[in-house]
């Protein structure tokens, strides 16, 4: 499957934030984008979820033009930087998601004493890997994840890599994150977003030249 | 039937709220068409609060899961009404 993102523009009182994008995605990849504080990243997510609906766009799913939003097709996951999940134990969330928790606490047995606790009872960084692996492992076809590492301890975020290596042979994944390396090490095609534009990076010193990095960063 | 259930978890932070207008509707009017056209007009309330506030953040639990927000404020008035309307009809049974 292979999904494109075109002709976006997006305006916020008369402020532009996306004028040129394009972007590909598809199944048995992970695409990065990268981009600086405001550039429209989380912005981009959304529209491609249907949570936002710009002045203009053109999503194809293998070339076919996609009308209504993305998430009515059941075949999209979003992971938003915000906590999004209801005050519910979480053995009932995993089942609204239709994940299995045996297999969850499988990886992460930390939380094997968690069964019949509320989500709001664990930690910021906790309910985060619940989010993450939730929206990694419950069916679909495209995954949007927005800053899947942060709140993340680094144990957490090395399993949470194999998880995502592991789900990408079925799944169409796009990740945001400032923890570039780990983006970059991940992604298969690379995306920067700068003065509302997308450019795929094909090498990763333009990252420095596009002045996403540092000079000497990448050496 | 995920998807239902989903709803009622919605639905649950608004119940002690719904108890409360079903007192007001007995004492004031006890009709059913009333109810139904009071119950309506909170639900588009509450749909408009969740749509211009930050709550708006609380929708992409159910956007996840494929439910748009038409068809969760819709089940959400239906499910309310029905409760609605059983405890208009037994406390006129009663009362």
């Amino acid at each position: 499957m292979i999904l494109e993102l075109d002709n976006v523009e997006l305006n916020f009182y008369n402020r532009s934030i996306l004028n040129g994008i394009y972007l590909k995605a598809e199944t048995g990849k992970i695409t990065g984008i990268l981009g600086s504080n405001g550039c429209g990243k989380t912005s981009l997510l959304e529209i491609i979820f249907g949570n936002i609906t710009p002045k203009h766009k053109l999503i194809r799913i293998d070339n076919r033009p996609v009308f209504k939003p993305l998430y009515l097709s059941k075949s999209v996951k979003y992971l938003p930087q915000y906590f999004f999940l209801p005050s519910l134990k979480l053995r009932a969330i995993f089942k609204l998601f239709k994940v299995d928790w045996n297999n969850f606490i499988l990886i992460f047995n930390t939380f094997k004493a968690y069964t019949n606790l509320n989500i709001n009872k664990l930690s910021g960084g906790e309910r985060r890997l619940i989010e993450v692996y939730l929206i990694l492992k419950s069916k679909s076809d495209i995954v949007l994840l927005d800053e899947p590492f942060s709140h993340l301890a680094p144990l957490y975020i090395e399993k949470i890599k194999t998880i995502l290596a592991e789900e990408k042979a079925t799944k169409a994944i796009i990740i945001t994150d400032h923890l570039y390396p780990h983006i970059i090490e991940m992604s298969e095609d690379i995306y920067l977003l700068k003065n509302g534009c997308s450019k795929k990076i094909e090498s990763l010193i333009e990252l420095e030249d596009y002045q996403y990095l540092s000079r000497g960063s990448m050496r | 039937m995920q998807q239902f259930l989903s709803i009622l978890t919605f639905y649950r932070s608004f119940v002690l709220w719904s108890f409360v207008v079903n007192i007001i509707l007995t004492i004031v009017n006890p009709q059913i068409f009333s109810a139904v056209i009071t119950k309506l007009l909170l639900t588009v309330f509450v749909w408009y609060l969740v749509h211009e506030t930050g709550a708006k953040r609380k929708l992409t639990f159910y956007k996840n899961l494929g439910i748009s927000p038409l068809k969760l404020f819709s089940v959400l008035f239906f499910v309310d009404i029905l409760i609605t309307i059983i405890f208009l009809i037994l406390i006129k049974e009663y009362i």
